[in-house]
């Protein structure tokens, strides 16, 4: 049947891909027609199917959306690594263009997952979007990072986020549509910034810039304060990023330790070995990119 | 609790008095549901409703099998929702969601084959082979789902073998002669 060939269509072991499959959707819907109509029950079952088809589908473009914002966000934020401080006009050159990029995941992406979102209790496809929402802030407070040493509010982040729709020629008022920031999202990217501050300051020892460690440590320490005063009942998110955070603070204030202890009796170029071979943990793996 | 006395005691009227304190209770939810309506700000009734999907589900059964057991109907989304309080859709405020109601509806299921079971050891044959035709029903509109991977998928997985068990008593009570004549099977069923 047409069972066959649809299953070879599909990508491989990618359990959600249910709605490029046209052929065996139209062998269901035959199916439908098979079935004795005239029963009730049958009826409103056949309403029922149509109600949950549509909420899986929406959910299942939000995932997708979900996860080309996450793939374009780590790539941001791999870019954003490769600044190098002492050259400033490259530094420059790629602050501009992970901005440029950051722009075209909030006018694509996230425009479209508001869309999808209009008129639907955003909490429903929360877990939907999550992922791309909290690497997306990742990516944009460590952009945010390294041009001011500062982090914008969560209220800043949604405006990006919010889009105005113009009044349609129905006669339905101007209005905005948004990608809801919730403040718990907000704080889980904030989590994972800090292990990737984590990793800008180990490059920069790498690169001789003492003082960029100093403030990269300073900052982290903040945020594991705050983040220790939590009370993770109910999230353990939470509880996880704050024990990867205080692993990753560990490493940056024993980085700050070496430069000051052997900063002195090493060259600088000597010191990011010195620093590598003082550390034992090897980095987790994020995922692909 | 009050619904598993119709086990006890399975004639039609003793069950028609279980449903009636049934409803009685259903009232009181309906006062509670209020207050956790007023308890819940608009727009984030997904934000919290894990904390009582699953008293949702078992009241949605619950309210189902008095339905099915006064009229052997199946109650349909909206008398269930009205039944509790609740508006059927999410626009008009505190609302039943489809999935509590259709999980609701599989553990119905489960507890009319047990009831089959009941009703043929204190004599009432007729009733399996009512409650076998609207299980089977049941089953029938539960395929039409696309269903995900969820604990609703794992549930309606279940009820095939609640449909097996109910078949294998109206297996019994027919081969045993039990069953009561064609003619009367007709009516029962209808």
């Amino acid at each position: 049947m047409s069972r066959g060939g649809g299953r070879g269509n599909r990508r491989g072991g990618h359990r959600f891909d249910r709605g490029g499959d046209q052929r065996l959707r139209e062998a269901k819907d035959e199916q439908y027609q098979l079935i004795d109509d005239s029963s009730e029950i049958i009826k409103t079952f056949k309403q029922f199917a149509l109600q949950l088809d549509a909420k899986h589908d929406r959910h299942e473009r939000i995932v997708k959306l979900s996860r080309d914002v996450t793939i374009e966000s780590k790539r941001i934020i791999f870019l954003i690594h490769t600044i190098n401080s002492s050259n400033d006009s490259k530094k420059e050159q790629i602050l501009d263009q992970a901005n440029f990029r950051l722009k075209q995941v909030e006018a694509n992406l996230f425009q479209a997952i508001a869309q999808e979102l209009v008129g639907e209790d955003p909490h429903q496809f929360l877990r939907a979007f999550s992922a791309g929402l909290q690497e997306y802030i990742e990516a944009k407070t460590f952009y945010q990072f390294m041009v001011s040493a500062s982090i914008p509010h969560w209220n800043e982040i949604q405006k990006d986020l919010t889009y105005a729709q113009e009044a349609t020629e129905e006669g339905a008022e101007a209005s905005e549509i948004l990608t809801p920031v919730l403040p718990t999202e907000y704080m889980l990217g904030v989590g994972d910034l800090t292990g990737e501050l984590m990793r800008r300051c180990i490059n920069c020892v790498g690169m001789g810039e003492l003082d960029a460690c100093k403030q990269l440590c300073g900052f982290l320490r903040q945020v594991y304060r705050i983040f220790a005063g939590f009370d993770t009942f109910g999230y353990k998110e939470f509880g996880r990023k704050t024990y990867v955070m205080r692993q990753s603070l560990a490493k940056t204030e024993n980085v700050c330790y070496t430069i000051q202890v052997r900063g002195s009796e090493v060259p600088k170029h000597l010191l990011a070995q010195a620093i590598h071979m003082s550390m034992d943990n090897p980095e987790e793996d994020e995922g692909f990119y | 609790m009050i619904m598993q006395n119709v086990h006890q005691n399975p004639a039609q009227d003793e069950v028609l008095k279980c449903c009636n304190s049934s409803r009685a209770n259903f009232a009181t939810c309906k006062t509670h549901y209020a207050q956790l309506a007023a308890l819940v700000p608009v727009n984030q009734f997904y934000h919290f409703n894990d904390m009582w999907r699953f008293a949702t589900q078992k009241l949605a059964f619950l309210v189902s099998l008095t339905f099915f057991l006064e009229t052997g109907k199946l109650a349909s989304f909206e008398e269930v929702a009205e039944s509790l309080g609740l508006k059927p859709e999410r626009e008009k405020g505190f609302h039943l969601d489809l999935e509590d109601y259709l999980t609701g509806l599989l553990q119905m299921a489960s507890e009319l084959a047990r009831f089959a079971t009941n009703s043929v050891t204190s004599g009432n044959y007729d009733r399996p082979i009512e409650i076998s035709k609207f299980v089977s029903e049941l089953n029938a509109g539960f395929r039409l789902l696309n269903l995900k991977n969820d604990s609703l998928r794992k549930k309606f997985d279940a009820l095939k073998y609640d449909v097996k068990k109910i078949e294998e008593i109206v297996y019994d009570v027919s081969i045993r002669g039990l069953r009561p004549a064609a003619g009367n099977a007709d009516q029962a069923g209808n």
